[in-house]
């Protein structure tokens, strides 16, 4: 296996370039895993680590740049990362267990596309947009575009991603995650991000997005749609719940069946709702 | 027990050494980072060792062909069994081969091993083993594997089903006429899971074979030196005298690493390859090749009286063993033992069957087959609470067996503290105040609930030798191994308590079957119990040569000395008379005497069951039985959302006879609520179609340090009596057995649901709630 540890960005591109099974080594929390599992055996690492470009966080009059090296630990750290964007960083603050937050990364996670994980889950709430450098240029594009599948992106062979944008959204609108596990530290049995403003007791914009559902992070207009205008009564949310939970994708495993994710998708959209309902007030 | 009917004046330790909460000696290095555990070790021209798992459950092996494993550069070793002796291994049934012979009897089962200069290389040689085999039926439940039409897993051997290992019935009193007399009778089938032990280091050992004279040298992580050796050179066909085991530090054991483990096998490829071989097994290899706890599915049914009078007990328990009988006869044996719990109830019925399936072995773990009867047990004894209108604790009060009364079996109880265990764990967790319901955090209900648990100290045999160095100071020799329970600081802390020593004056050997004389195990809730009973019988024959020395030296009659605090023999009532240990020892050593040195030696009894109190079939004598006592609290909040049990707080409350280092008592009744916690909540081993789901530590879940209560209350109380040193009684197993009740009986108390299955996981416990509130509480079930 070749390995590299390229300064730049374009220096990183290149290297990818050299070599048909090349892959980003981002913080190695699930690649390297996976490596001494003998799940997959890549024909290069390319390191991101030494690109002082990819660990930087800007904050604009729109919002915040975070750097795809940004460490869970870093993200669930920043204050700046309040109303929407806390989604985000509530995510990032109790995923997994502090020795993968030191490890793991932003964008590690968005190339991983873990529909298990959550970081996908608050960054497609919190409506965020993911700058992708390729051979000779960069786009930028909404992160729910990215994740096609189950560990499948739509990134291009020798692409990466360079920094993530979290707008800032509409004033006053909180961003909120509730996860729920078997045990603290495991994958989420069912999650839940959330971004919602309220105008007194009424519902002005919300988008929910559910995890560990499908493929895909789970969100579903109509659900949302559903939710806007009402004072969020038991009704609305179970009709909204009911909503996701017939888009819902789920798998029977180990942390539950697809049966009881169902279940669990209204029930904590109600609980996730009202904590973020709290926060909104205050 | 009879033979220790006489037990004598407790005796006081000398100095204040024993009782204090010294740190383990391990401590430091184990938190720097410096402890060395077997695959530590290095040595020049080591090999590493892996092994190849039975793709199938259940099948008839046709061919091998290794030729191309051997082809492989790097490769210096490649067995199969028909490279090994035909010599079966096992604890009670020998069925066992160290790589599977004929046929499979469970995925995962060793069919191959390698030894090859790097583990990369080891493992791609596994994968370039060509082995044919042809799939047979299999069956992976105990009771459907006791049908006449079920698959045979092994060879008939005369008993009344070729699947059962074992089968027990213990029959007291008349229990079918007893129903009659009962206002309320229980009855339930509770199942239990699979649950693995979780040590944090995998098994592991480094084999050495000498050119010259062939003796291999090993050095592992398990809990008996002897038995490995006793094992291994059975396995293997040599004598013991060319079999020698040394234990490095050990990452945990809790009865995972009470028989072989890879020690055999590993030496076995030493052997072929003609250089040392270091197998650790993955965690993964570790999970599927190894053991668990014995997954039971229990029917029980107990009567009452409306006054809270037990009266009798029906109960059929099927114990899941998996492809090899293992310990799991024993285990069996314990579960029947404990089937009528530590309660006098007068009409019994109790049939147990330890049954092969093809699965994963299932062994010995924390509680030996307790925990399972104790599930069923404890929580049936808070519905028949809960049936009469009376409060739980005072249910257990008014039928726990008190001292001198009888155990099933006949077995007198020596030590009946379970009453002053049950009425202090009343009183620390304000059980009278909790009961009542305090308001539960919203989207919560609370809940608190009691088990009242009985376990057995003491088992089989150990042996020491203590010695007076030049210099005074002393030389404690044991072939106990400390797992990490703090064996080590322990026995040291007895040995200073018999001759007045503090531990710098005490070097405590670690154990090596060369040197070390024989210890059977730590297991069974035995070493500090055995190994330190032997510590204090040696110590005492030293002080007796002590004596004898100081009576010259002094000039004084042997019966006015004593042993004074720092390693002097005084005379009684003159401050000012003495002589130092080392003062004897030199006199010992070069004027007269010889060396002052001493071995004691002693074999647990076994008790034979009272065969004119207590019909008896597959169960003639328990090797193991000085009954200890606790009584275990939680409270738990349970999401009525999800299902989710939290447990908020515990209290286990023990009667220890005596703590020897009170800390690390505590420590161990933390670590038992901690894995009976996940026993109750989320531990458990999953297949499908025969093949484990989860053999991962991401997807088996023991709780981590968010999920156990911030305080986890360990009482210690102090009834010193037995022949434990100094009236210490086992505390090894006893704190995990009752936890999962506990729980699940605050379940019931928070929800109205009665969990009979445990993990009690959220779905299990959501779909009990959603039940109840359907359908009121006779659908409350899960």
């Amino acid at each position: 296996m070749r390995y590299a540890e390229p300064e730049t960005v374009e220096a990183a591109l290149s290297a990818l370039s050299t070599h048909e099974d090349a892959r980003c080594l981002a913080g190695g929390a699930s690649l390297v895993a996976m490596m001494n599992a003998g799940r997959i055996g890549p024909g290069m690492l390319v390191s991101l680590h030494r690109i002082p470009e990819l660990s930087t966080i800007t904050e604009t009059g729109d919002g915040l740049w975070l750097g795809a090296m940004c460490t869970h630990r870093t993200v669930a750290a920043d204050a700046r990362l309040r109303g929407a964007m806390a989604a985000v960083r509530e995510a990032a603050a109790w995923l997994a267990h502090p020795a993968i937050r030191n490890m793991a990364t932003l964008g590690g996670s968005v190339g991983l596309a873990d529909p298990h994980t959550e970081i996908p889950v608050a960054l497609v709430a919190a409506s965020a947009r993911v700058e992708v450098a390729g051979p000779g240029s960069r786009r930028v594009v909404p992160v729910e575009s990215l994740f096609v599948d189950s560990y499948r992106t739509s990134l291009q062979r020798g692409e990466l991603v360079t920094r993530v944008f979290l707008p800032r959204g509409e004033d006053g609108a909180v961003g909120h995650h509730l996860r729920f596990s078997r045990v603290a530290a495991d994958y989420p049995t069912v999650s839940i991000s959330l971004v919602l403003a309220m105008d007194g007791d009424r519902c002005r914009q919300v988008r929910v997005v559910v995890g560990s559902c499908g493929p895909v992070p789970l969100h579903v207009d109509a659900a949302d749609q559903r939710l806007v205008g009402t004072r969020l009564e038991a009704e609305d949310v179970a009709e909204a719940g009911g909503l996701l939970a017939r888009a819902a994708a789920p798998i029977d495993d180990v942390r539950g069946s697809a049966e009881y994710r169902r279940m669990l998708i209204p029930r904590l959209l109600g609980r996730a709702l009202s904590q973020a309902r709290e926060r909104a007030h205050v | 027990m009879s033979s220790h009917a006489k037990p004598g004046p407790i005796p006081e330790p000398v100095g204040e050494v024993l009782g204090q909460s010294v740190p383990k000696p391990d401590a430091r290095e184990k938190v720097t980072g410096r402890a060395v555990y077997t695959d530590d070790l290095r040595v020049p021209g080591m090999l590493h060792g892996a092994l190849l798992g039975s793709p199938h459950p259940h099948a008839r092996i046709l061919s091998y062909d290794t030729s191309r494993a051997r082809a492989l550069p790097g490769v210096r070793a490649v067995l199969t069994a028909e490279d090994l002796p035909p010599n079966d291994i096992g604890a009670v049934i020998k069925d066992q081969p160290l790589l599977a012979r004929g046929k499979v009897r469970y995925a995962g089962e060793p069919v191959a091993a390698v030894a090859a200069v790097d583990l990369p290389t080891a493992r791609r040689a596994l994968e370039l083993i060509d082995i044919r085999y042809e799939v047979l039926p299999a069956v992976f439940d105990a009771e459907e594997a006791l049908r006449p039409d079920a698959p045979g897993i092994h060879a008939p051997r005369g008993t009344a089903h070729p699947n059962a290992a074992s089968y027990i019935r213990l029959v007291e009193g008349e229990p079918d006429p007893a129903w009659a007399q009962c206002d309320v009778i229980i009855e339930d089938v509770y199942e239990t899971p699979a649950q693995q032990h979780i040590y944090l280091e995998p098994c592991s050992t480094l084999a050495e074979v000498d050119p010259d004279s062939g003796k291999i040298t090993l050095h592992t992580s398990t809990q008996t030196a002897f038995r490995v050796q006793a094992i291994t050179a059975e396995a293997l066909g040599v004598p013991m005298s060319r079999v020698r085991v040394l234990v490095p530090r050990v990452g945990g054991a809790f009865g995972g690493k009470v028989e072989s483990t890879n020690q055999p096998i590993t030496a076995a490829l030493a052997l072929a390859a003609g250089a040392p071989v270091r197998l650790t097994f993955s965690r993964t290899d570790d999970i599927r090749m190894m053991r668990s706890r014995h997954a039971a599915r229990i029917h029980m049914r107990t009567g009452a009286t409306r006054d809270g009078r037990i009266l009798a007990r029906q109960v059929r328990i099927h114990f899941d063993t998996g492809a090899y009988a293992d310990d799991g006869p024993f285990v069996a044996n314990i579960g029947s033992y404990f089937a009528r719990g530590p309660y006098r109830i007068p009409h019994v019925d109790v049939e147990c069957w330890c049954v092969y399936t093809n699965k994963l072995r299932a062994g010995a773990f924390r509680g030996f087959g307790n925990p399972q009867i104790h599930f069923a047990s404890e929580v049936q004894v808070d519905r028949v609470a809960e049936a009469i209108g009376m409060d739980p604790i005072e249910l257990r009060l008014r039928n726990a067996l008190e001292t001198g009364e009888k155990w099933l079996g006949g077995a007198p109880v020596e030590s009946g503290t379970l009453r002053a265990c049950l009425e202090r764990a009343r009183e620390v967790s304000d059980w009278h105040r909790r009961r009542e319901r305090p308001p539960a955090a919203p989207g919560k209900r609370r809940g608190i609930g009691v088990a009242a648990v009985s376990h057995v100290s003491g088992l089989l045999g150990s042996s020491a030798t203590v010695r007076l160095n030049e210099d005074g100071t002393v030389t404690v020799n044991t072939g106990a191994v400390d797992t990490g329970q703090g064996s080590d600081v322990a026995l040291a802390q007895v040995a200073a308590g018999a001759l007045g020593l503090s531990l710098e004056q005490l070097n405590f050997s670690r154990p090596d079957t060369d040197t070390s004389p024989y210890d059977w195990c730590s297991g069974g809730t035995r070493t500090t119990f055995t190994v330190g009973r032997v510590i204090t019988q040696a110590c005492e024959q030293v002080r007796e040569q002590l004596f004898e020395h100081a009576s010259a030296i002094l000039q004084r009659p042997v019966r006015q000395l004593e042993l004074r605090p720092g390693g002097f023999v005084g005379v009684r009532g003159e401050p000012g008379a003495s002589v130092s240990f080392g003062a004897i020892a030199g006199r010992a050593l070069y004027v007269e005497g010889g060396p002052i040195i001493a071995s004691a030696r002693y074999l647990f009894p076994a008790w034979q069951l009272d065969t004119r109190r207590t019909q008896v079939e597959g169960l003639p004598f328990m090797g193991n039985g000085f009954f200890v006592f606790a009584a275990q609290v939680a409270e738990v909040e349970v999401d009525e959302l999800t299902g989710h049990v939290e447990v908020l707080e515990a209290w286990s409350v023990h009667d220890v006879g005596r703590a020897i280092n009170p800390a690390a008592t505590e420590g161990q009744v933390q670590g038992g609520f901690v894995q009976g916690l996940g026993y109750a909540l989320t531990e458990e081993l999953v297949w499908k179609d025969g093949h484990l789901v989860n053999p991962t530590m991401g997807g088996y879940k023991v709780p981590g340090v968010l999920d156990v209560p911030a305080a986890i209350h360990a009482v210690l109380l102090e009834h010193p009596f037995g022949p434990g040193p100094f009236g210490a009684k086992g505390i090894g197993e006893v704190g995990l057995v009752g936890v999962a009740p506990a729980i699940c009986n605050a379940i019931r108390h928070a929800t109205g649901a009665n969990v009979r299955r445990i993990p009690a996981t959220g779905e299990r416990v959501l779909r009990a709630l959603m039940a109840r509130e359907e359908g009121g509480a006779k659908a409350s079930d899960a």
